[in-house]
Formats: structure tokens, sequence, C-alpha cells
């Protein structure tokens, strides 16, 4: 009886857990005037700066997580836990306690800030600053993933290119990336997604130039939800493609 | 070829030995055999000759692990043409499948092969590397027992064909048995070497004999002066009459092999003769045993025919009993 029970209880819960997170969504499409829908002035801007800068972020996230995560993945060294406490602390702060330990750091008056400034790069309320921003939100998660990916790919397969005459960097290339190609790809896509969305970070240090998130906020407290919406409903129009197609790749290639 | 090496990390071991045409490191496992051959790949930190110091890239070894390791994402002439350069990789890759009989399945993902036909993958593109020695890591493991020998048979060839000199490390006494030279490894020390002819003639040691795979391999210890010993069989609970030059209260290890096992019918009056109970019966392609429990101990007799099945006591000649102090 209760065997049997099982499985329904199990497709129960699995429907419980869909339609919980399904509720935020189906209210917006209720609460959406869909005969009324208008832009507020500069949305359009803000849809570009998101789109742009968030794709400039993405690639600094893969070129510097991309060696740190095979790093990490292939190397134990003394004081690891320090490393590990790093990612962790980087993933745990504040998203807004970030944005101000940034700004003390590369602000106008933080110690990198000043130095930076002198050589041309403004890391407040520019564009460099809100890439900065998104890069310091995504990271973490993008290091983490992608080491887990990393960590997939049997050491011995990597060894065995070096005894075929292949340097070691030839074996990351020919053997590790494509071997880990699957596990990146959803790092990429996790990486996209905490970027893209990221408010609180950006809040602090780059006001301006106003992404899609700050400028939700801005519309919020100009002229109210009904200016809202639209934006959030580009946002999920641009934002969705990449990391769904990449999941949807991914599952492919796993079945 | 001279291998000379050195491992300190993660255990201590030291190997020297000469290897010529296919020779097989025979050693039980926990030995180090895997950490001596990724040691000569260049694989693990030691010291030693040949390629002492290089990178493992440098090294012009063809190294082919347990499992073969060939690269999932690749198929079957990508994975040979891993080891080439140049604008005639897949040509010359094909070429090397020719060389193993498996150009048909050069499309074919290392998953969709079988494990002889993967081993064979792997050893064209160890051998595509072109290299002054193959290292081969428990190259029956992974081999379905019905075609071992044949798999088995064409490696070899395959390696002879090729002309490089061959070091396989296994703890399987059929692979020692098809080897141009045997080396012994026990206790992590190289404790005898020879073809394997020389070898099963006169096994250096008891352990040695156990690496054979030989039957019949036990403890115990000598009793008497030379001319009138005994060897005390403690698993049993016998003494033995035997003839050897060892000194009275010697402990050693002692063979006698199952064809020399003389098995008797319950109603013998022989003195000396063992009670023993037959525990289970053997019949194979190497012919027919017993394995009798004595005792503690299972000893193997070889049957001649069916009606000695019932026999209830064995005697064991002097003459056919070897004994080594250990």
């Amino acid at each position: 009886m209760i065997d049997a029970l099982r499985p329904r209880l199990t497709t129960f819960a699995a429907v419980l857990a869909l339609l919980l997170l399904a509720a935020p969504f189906a209210g917006l499409v209720v609460a959406t005037d869909w005969r009324h829908l208008g832009f507020a002035h500069g949305d359009a801007g803000a849809v570009a700066v998101s789109l742009g800068l968030s794709l400039v972020a993405l690639l600094l996230i893969a070129l510097l997580g991309t060696p740190l995560a095979w790093w990490l993945a292939r190397h134990r060294v003394r004081g690891q836990w320090l490393i590990d406490a790093l990612l962790l602390l980087a993933l745990l702060t504040p998203p807004l306690a970030m944005g101000l330990l940034l700004a003390t750091m590369y602000g106008p008056y933080g110690p990198a800030g000043q130095v930076l400034e002198r050589a041309g790069l403004l890391l407040t309320n520019s564009a460099p600053a809100f890439v900065m921003a998104q890069f310091y939100a995504a990271l973490p998660y993008y290091v983490l993933a992608a080491r887990a990916a990393f960590e997939g790919v049997p050491r011995e397969l990597e060894q065995i290119a070096l005894t075929l005459g292949h340097s070691p960097a030839r074996s990351f290339f020919h053997v590790s990336l494509p071997l880990a190609r699957l596990g990146l790809a959803a790092a990429v896509a996790l990486a996209w997604v905490r970027a893209l969305g990221e408010f609180g970070v950006v809040l602090i240090v780059a006001y301006y130039p106003q992404g899609i998130p700050v400028k939700l906020w801005v519309n919020l407290q100009d002229v109210g939800l009904q200016a809202v919406y639209p934006l959030l409903w580009v946002f999920f129009l641009v934002a969705l493609p990449l990391p769904l197609a990449l999941g949807l790749a991914v599952r492919r290639r796993l079945a | 070829m001279r291998i000379d090496y050195r491992i300190e990390h993660p255990v201590a071991l030291s190997a020297s030995f000469e290897v010529e045409g296919f020779t097989v490191l025979l050693g039980a496992s926990g030995e180090g055999k895997t950490l001596l051959l990724r040691a000569i790949a260049g694989l693990l930190p030691a010291h030693g000759e040949p390629f002492d110091g290089m990178p493992p890239q440098q090294r012009a070894v063809g190294y082919l692990p347990q499992g073969h390791a060939l690269f999932p994402h690749l198929n079957a002439w990508q994975n040979v043409a891993f080891a080439l350069r140049g604008a005639r990789r897949r040509d010359e890759a094909i070429e090397w499948l020719e060389r193993v009989g498996l150009a048909e399945l050069a499309e074919r993902r290392p998953a969709q092969l079988s494990g002889g036909q993967q081993q064979r993958v792997a050893l064209a593109r160890a051998l595509a590397r072109r290299p002054q020695l193959l290292l081969l890591d428990e190259p029956t493991s992974a081999l379905d027992p019905a075609t071992r020998d044949d798999v088995l048979a064409e490696l070899i060839a395959e390696v002879h064909a090729a002309g490089i000199p061959a070091l396989a490390v296994s703890h399987d006494p059929a692979l020692a048995a098809v080897a141009d030279r045997l080396v012994l490894m026990h206790d992590r020390r190289i404790v005898q070497t020879g073809t394997p002819a020389q070898v099963h003639a006169q096994p250096a040691s008891g352990a040695v004999a156990r690496l054979l795979g030989l039957r019949n391999v036990f403890r115990g210890r000598i009793a008497g002066a030379e001319g009138a010993q005994h060897l005390l069989w403690p698993e049993a609970g016998v003494s033995l009459p035997v003839h050897t030059t060892l000194a009275d209260g010697s402990n050693v290890d002692w063979h006698i092999a199952p064809e020399a096992v003389v098995l008797h019918g319950a109603g013998t009056t022989l003195a000396d003769a063992i009670a023993v109970s037959v525990e289970l019966r053997q019949t194979g392609a190497q012919g027919r045993q017993l394995g009798l429990r004595c005792g503690q101990a299972r000893l193997w007799a070889a049957l001649p025919s069916d009606d000695a099945a019932a026999a209830l006591r064995v005697s064991l000649p002097p003459a056919a009993i070897r004994c080594w102090a250990a």
C-alpha cells in the first residue's frame, strides 16, 4: 500500500514545487496590462547596457575563471582551505555589502581606485564599473561549477595526452576542455544568469549606466508597477535564450 | 633495453632489469607495478634510466594503461591521429588501424568497440607515437576470457612485428606464460628474471611459485638432519618424509605438482598415506583435478581417470616435493 503511494507522493511533491516556482510568473501574466504595454524612457538603453556589458563580463569571467577552475580541480596545495574559504566568502557576501567592499577598494578614494583612475580607468558609475560589479557577482559561481566540470575529466586521459607527445597546454585544449564542455556550458549559463540579474553590487558601484535590474528599480520609484512589468518581460526575452539553449544542449548530450 | 628506476613516493620501490621483446613483469597486486610504469612514462616523480628527468611529452614511450584510456570524445582514427602531426594525420592513422586490423572501424567511438578492439586502437595509438619502449599495464585484465588468448596472441604478434621492446606488468600467470622474458617482483624487489621456461623449471622461491600460478604451494618446517628429514605441514597437521639440504628447523615454502600426488583407494595399507576428503572436482580444458581437503589445507591432485574420483587417501612422494627456505 505504502509502496504504491510512493510514486504518487513523489509526483505530487514535484508538481507542487513546479506550481510554487510558476506562481510569481503566473501573477506577472495576470498583472501585466497587455492592452497598454508601454515602456518608460530609457528602457531600450537599459536593455542594450545589460546585454552588451554582461557579454563583456561573461567573456572576462570565462577567460580568467576557466584557468583558475582547472587549476583548483587539478592541484592540491597546502592551505587549500583558504582558497575554498575565499570562494565561499565571495558567494556568501550579501550583494549590497559586496558593492560597498568594491567601492571601498576600487572607488575614487580606494587604494586600487586611485591608481586605476590615474591610469584612466574609472571604476565608479562607468561601463567598466558595471562590468566589474557583474564580474564579482558571477565569478565565484562560474569557478565552482567549472571546477566540478574539470574534476569530472579523468586525469588519466590528460596524462595519456602528455605521453602521446602533447604539451600540457595542448592537452588542456584538446582533452580537458572538450571533455568538460557540458559542465562548462552549465557554468557559463549560471554565470550569465547571475551577472545579468545582479542588482545589489551594481546598484552601489554602477548606478549609471543603468542596466535592466537597476532600471526596474528606477521605473518602480519614478513611475510605478506598470512601468516594471513590460521591462521585466523584455528582460526574460533577452536573458533566457542563452542559458536555455545551453541547458537543452547539455541535456541532449547526456541523453 | 635496460630499465633502472627508483621511486620514493607514494611507496619506496626500486627495480633494475632488462627488457627484451615482450617482457612481462609479474607481481601480486599492490607491489607498485603500475607506479613503475607511470614512473618510466614520466607521470610520477622518480629517478632512473632511460629518460631520466625528461617531461612525459618528450619520452618516447607508448603507454597503454589498464582500461586503455581512449579519448571518449574522439573516434578510433582520431584517437590514433592524436599521436600524429601534419596534414596526412588521417591517412597515417588509418594505416596504423589497418596494421592492427581495425581500419573498417575507424569511425567508431571507443564506447562502440569491444575490450579487445579498444586495446588494439590504444596499441595503434601508442605505436603511432613511434616509441622506443612500449609499456602495458595489465593488458589481459579487461579481456573476455573466451577471446583472451586470441587477443593476447595478436597483441604479442603486433609487438613483435613493430620490433619495439615491450614491458607488460601483470599478476596474470597466463600472460607470463607467453612472454619472451619474465621478471618477477615480490616485496617491491625483483626476485628472479629469465625466460618462462627457465623460471618455471627453477622458481627461486615459494613467492615466485605462487606468482607463476602453481597449485600446492604451502608453508612448512624441516625437522631432522639431512638423510632422515621430515617436513612438518602444520595446516594439514601431518609430517612428510623429504630429501633436502636444508638445516633442521628451517621454515620453508614447499610445492608438489598436482600430477605428482598419488591417489589411493580407501582400502590402502600404506602407513604414510594421508587421509583426505574430496572437496571439489574441476574439469576444464587443462584436464581434470580434485580439490582435496587435508586438515586446514587444500591439496590439488590431477585425476588420471574417473574411477579414482572417490580417493580418500593420498601420498606425496619425497622426490616430488620441492622446498625453498622461507
